[in-house]
């Protein structure tokens, strides 16, 4: 295990393991404080946006092999440090699983056939609901723990991969782990592909399990590709402020994933904006019902928030070159985009909670913290995950045969 | 390893760049055996210059034959009415929509070659984007001929624009064909108008080399459309920039056109059309029929021309490979509309869908099926790749299955939807096949009229991109 | 009327050549001159001291210009002009009207991308001073020239050449204008 010789010494992820730890203690407090539910929620929307991160950048670095990337080398090795937390993941979703198995309701009231739909406004048990037993076959727990098993195993398979492969090219520098790489990165989209789009309906879509569109894992992918670019912005710039990066790190690399940035932002927009609008323009109640609740109360606000904040901002300020290239200004901009991705997580989660009315919770209520304590628990368990694997290989990955084109990385206007 | 050295002496000399060494795994060269920049001007504009080869004229003159059928099917339209085609209720809308959409497809690979592919900075993209760009217009063309003449009384087109009329009314501006005529004729404008700018730098060669060779009229000719173009970088500067805007602008607009084409059945109510995946996914079948069509011109084309040098294997891999990630994800969108039509547990969704696989129209859907979704499978291998006879073969399946996939959504929805009692059959009259037929024609004589007249491969592209275009190469600089 | 020469001109065959040479013309201070090469040759615009293009700025322009055109005429025609019900749908909504207004967003911009860019080339321009060079048919093929306007304020006929040669430009003429 080698460390960085001269550049500043590796930090200390202790700090990390420990926002971490407190994070889940504190959202654990919520499950005394405010019910099982409020907890249930926050714990998924927790996980949620974490799988999201680290889904986004496994694709990034299966697109980055299967492009022959040159200019991301280096941001790739940050990448797969972050891969590590798929591990992690898998063992804090233990929680939703024991959630599953013990007091479905809290989350996926489809799980339990005799649960009282009457409770919110509708008829009968689920058992009799002909929505919930035409699509029995993929919406059980056994189904739902076996797919998610499969995935996660899928996931930290892939991760372990293109782990190894680059970790082992640092000694040995055999192009044949790069060649691999490439291979893996080929089936493994496909793969990812599949996992994600069911994990998602499982999970997160499923909370409404009346409602369907096609296009919703196509959604959920293009917030992982935020998320996952905003992060890597994050790390690229906080390792040229500690100094790491200093004399690697230059504008044409903050140009690149500003653009790429800027090219996830429009794309959300254009998948987010086509479900709206084509449910929206055919007008059918039993789609339109998910954004009508999503309309009431301050979730139309929240709404709102989406559309300005998740394309509008991003888009206007992400299109200019000297804003793309200020190593001041991104990481705020990338904070800010991570933010809203998961203000679009919760927007997806949160309204199938409802009052006895049949109307979804409230968005700004008390239990909002017990979220906010999930989402950081969770995420310091991924900066330790990632601050770990990092003391144990070299900065960047000094044998990658694109790490010279990485490094004296300039680019042309049109080509 | 003269990079890591280049690297280490670099003015902020970081410490970890002493240990690197990259692992030598050469990139592909883009042009083969290192040919100058003179080679490359001598190559394209040769094919200009030379007398035109007599498999040429045999080509425009068998061209000239089919695109006849479609002036024939649409003279006997214009002047019968638009009964003489095979639509009749409950199939109202049938090749002609399916017709539209296909060509407008094909043409989406010319511009995620020039836009996409550029924003990308994929630079084996420049062998290939003028003519891929040419393609697109002709298939614009292709396209247009389809709406215009089903309106039945085609003097009276121009009522698709908001023009005022002296009937006071408007355009529909709540309806997906009133976008589609916003769409695609903004697509087939700024098509026009990039391939244009890319042309320019090229004609001023050609302009450049007539006037030399004394050829006058030439030389005015393609030096009026050459704007006074003289290379100055002051030009090259602004040019880059617009270039790059075309670019960045014709990106969503290739996305929106096929979004708002598959809008046209994703806004209505009909089970198989009604579905929030439409857009991208339209938007990926529009870019693998176009680079099957890619394929299907370039191979013959860099065969009789020799241009083994600048389409290289390196080349056919990457649009193998696109065609292949493409086909797969038309492959996720047939499965996840499949899936959801079960899963949204609408009765009527689902029949739809069991009817395209087992219905009347069950050998349509499996022909699409097995072209669109099996046959880019077989890029996974080098060794398909590598076989230019079996990967044209291979294209022309995907042309043919895309054409059946707009067949399989627009008539299997049609014509069985909510009302059993109105469920129908269609099949196409002779007319329309005739009129389709010669739309190849059409689109045949408008290529082969490009590559005798104009430069079918953006020379000062290419050669920015040739190795010693690098004012860099070879030693380190500032 | 004898009319002063339009500048002097220099050939040379490499882009490297020609960047360091232009490299050199910049650090002399010259301002009115030019550099003719058969593609854009990546760095010379910072070679040459120039600044970042200014075609986004018209392209902005045209782009608000036509997001505003679609919106107002969907506005004007079906909630203004002449109001008409259609499958229940509001007279006017930005939603439906997105579409059109994205497309007309894109063609305008198009638009003032092209007619900026040319605008700002001062093209199309048939003749040029430039293009009665008896060789500059290769500076659309395979050569690279660097051209210095007589009006730059340090133009001096035997300088401006001395420094040419200096740089290694061949073929150094003076350019009739």
């Amino acid at each position: 295990m080698s460390t960085h010789a001269s550049s500043p010494s590796a930090p200390a992820p202790g700090k990390a393991l420990l926002v971490g730890i407190a994070g889940i203690a504190v959202s654990l407090l919520g499950l005394f404080v405010h019910g099982a539910e409020k907890f249930a929620t926050s714990w998924l929307i927790g996980m949620t946006f974490w799988v999201a991160v680290a889904l986004g950048v496994l694709f990034l670095v299966m697109i980055h092999h299967i492009f022959d990337a040159g200019w991301s080398v280096m941001l790739r090795r940050q990448y797969e440090h972050w891969l590590s937390s798929f591990t992690w993941l898998a063992l804090l979703f233990v929680p939703l699983l024991v959630i599953a198995w013990t007091h479905p309701t809290l989350l996926w009231s489809w799980m339990d056939p005799h649960y009282d739909l009457a409770a919110h406004g509708g008829h009968g048990t689920v058992g009799d609901d002909v929505l919930w037993s035409k699509k029995s076959g993929f919406l059980n727990r056994n189904f739902f723990t076996g797919f998610t098993l499969v995935s996660f195993a899928a996931w930290i398979g892939l991760a372990a991969i293109f782990r190894r492969n680059s970790f082992t090219q640092d000694g040995d520098g055999d192009a044949k782990w790069t060649l691999s790489s490439r291979k893996w990165a080929a089936g493994g989209i496909p793969l990812a592909a599949i996992t994600l789009s069911g994990c998602i309906i499982l999970w997160v879509k499923s909370t409404e399990y009346h409602w369907f569109s096609t296009m919703y894992a196509v959604w959920f992918f293009a917030n992982c590709m935020r998320v996952g670019l905003s992060l890597g912005l994050i790390l690229m710039v906080w390792l040229w402020c500690r100094g790491d990066f200093k004399g690697l790190l230059n504008d044409n690399h903050m140009h690149s994933i500003g653009q790429l940035m800027f090219a996830f932002t429009v794309f959300w927009a254009y998948v987010t904006f086509s479900q709206y609008f084509l449910i929206w323009n055919a007008n059918v109640p039993e789609e339109t019902f998910w954004y009508n609740i999503r309309e009431t109360g301050d979730w139309f606000y929240v709404g709102m928030t989406l559309l300005f904040g998740h394309f509008f901002l991003p888009f206007l300020t992400l299109i200019h070159y000297p804003v793309k290239v200020n190593k001041k200004l991104m990481p705020y901009i990338a904070f800010f985009i991570a933010s809203i991705v998961l203000l679009d997580i919760c927007y997806n989660v949160m309204p199938s909670q409802k009052v006895a009315s049949g109307d979804p919770l409230p968005f700004l209520q008390g239990g909002l913290i017990w979220t906010i304590a999930a989402v950081i628990g969770i995420g310091g368990i991924c900066v330790w995950a990632y601050l770990r694997s990092f003391a144990t290989t070299k900065l960047i990955p000094i044998r990658d045969p694109r790490i010279g084109e990485c490094l004296t990385y300039h680019q042309g206007h049109a080509d | 390893m003269a990079h890591a050295e280049s690297t280490a002496h670099a003015q902020h000399s970081h410490p970890i760049l002493s240990e690197v060494n990259p692992v030598e795994i050469p990139r592909a060269v883009l042009i083969e055996n290192k040919r100058d920049f003179a080679w490359i001007t001598e190559k394209i504009c040769g094919i200009i210059e030379g007398k035109t080869p007599t498999w040429w004229w045999v080509l425009f003159i068998a061209a000239c034959f089919v695109a006849s059928f479609t002036v024939a099917g649409i003279t006997y339209l214009v002047s019968t009415g638009v009964g003489v085609w095979g639509h009749a209720n409950p199939v109202n809308w049938a090749w002609d929509i399916v017709n539209l959409v296909f060509w407008i497809g094909i043409g989406h690979a010319g511009t995620l070659l020039s836009a996409i592919l550029c924003l990308l900075r994929q630079k084996w993209r420049t062998s290939i984007n003028r003519a891929a760009e040419a393609m697109t217009i002709f298939a614009v063309v292709c396209a247009g001929i389809f709406p215009v003449f089903h309106v039945g009384r085609v003097w009276f087109a121009w009522y698709l624009f908001p023009i005022p009329n002296s009937n006071a009314i408007w355009q529909n501006f709540r309806s997906p064909l009133e976008w589609d005529v916003f769409a695609v004729s903004t697509y087939g404008t700024v098509s026009v108008l990039f391939w244009f700018v890319g042309l320019v730098p090229d004609l001023a060669t050609l302009r450049d080399r007539f006037a030399n060779a004394g050829n006058k009229l030439r030389a005015r000719l393609y030096g009026f459309f050459a704007l006074g173009w003289r290379g100055s970088n002051r030009h090259w500067s602004n040019y880059e920039m617009a270039y790059l805007i075309l670019a960045g602008i014709s990106t969503p607009l290739v996305l929106s056109v096929h979004t708002i084409v598959s809008f046209d059945f994703a806004v209505s109510l009909l089970p198989g059309w009604h579905t929030t995946i439409f857009p991208p996914y339209f938007v990926a079948g529009a870019i693998f029929s176009g680079f099957g069509m890619v394929l299907t011109l370039m191979l013959p084309l860099r065969a009789i021309y020799k241009l083994e040098d600048l389409i290289t294997q390196y080349h056919i891999d990457c649009m193998c490979k696109i065609t292949l990630a493409t086909g797969t994800m038309v492959g996720y969108a047939y499965g996840m509309e499949f899936f959801i039509a079960w899963y949204g547990a609408n009765p009527y969704e689902g029949f739809a869908f069991i009817n395209r696989a087992f219905g009347h129209y069950a050998w349509a859907y499996w022909i699409m099926i097995a072209c669109n979704v099996v046959t880019p499978q077989f890029f996974w291998f080098k060794a398909v790749r590598q076989n230019t006879a079996l990967v044209w073969i291979l294209s022309i399946f995907v042309n043919v299955g895309m054409w059946f996939e707009r067949f399989v959504i627009i008539v299997t929805s049609l014509a069985r939807d909510f009302l059993p009692s109105s469920w129908g059959y269609y099949s196409p009259s002779i007319v329309e096949i005739f009129t389709f037929f010669g739309t190849f024609g059409v689109f045949s004589v408008l290529f082969l009229l490009f590559i005798r007249f104009l430069p079918i491969m953006p020379m000062a592209e290419l050669k920015a991109v040739s190795p010693q275009a690098d004012p860099h190469a070879g030693h380190d600089h500032h | 009327m004898s009319t002063q020469p339009y500048g002097l001109i220099a050939m040379y065959d490499t882009p490297a050549a020609a960047m360091h040479a232009a490299e050199q013309v910049r650090d002399a201070g010259y301002k009115f001159w030019d550099v003719i090469s058969p593609f854009p040759v990546h760095g010379m615009d910072r070679a040459m001291g120039m600044r970042r293009s200014r075609v986004p700025r018209i392209s902005i322009c045209g782009g608000l210009l036509g997001f505003t055109t679609g919106m107002s005429l969907i506005w004007w025609t079906g909630g203004y002009n002449y109001k008409l019900l259609v499958g229940g749908k509001p007279f006017f909504s930005p939603l439906f009207a997105f579409p059109v207004s994205y497309e007309l967003t894109i063609l305008f911009t198009a638009f003032a991308t092209i007619i900026g860019m040319f605008v700002l080339n001062g093209l199309p321009m048939h003749y040029h001073p430039v293009m009665k060079h008896p060789t500059i048919h290769r500076g659309s093929d395979d050569a690279f020239f660097i051209v210095i306007e007589t009006r730059d304020p340090r133009f001096n006929a035997a300088n401006t050449r001395s420094l040419l040669e200096k740089t290694g430009g061949k073929e150094i003429a003076e350019l009739e204008s």
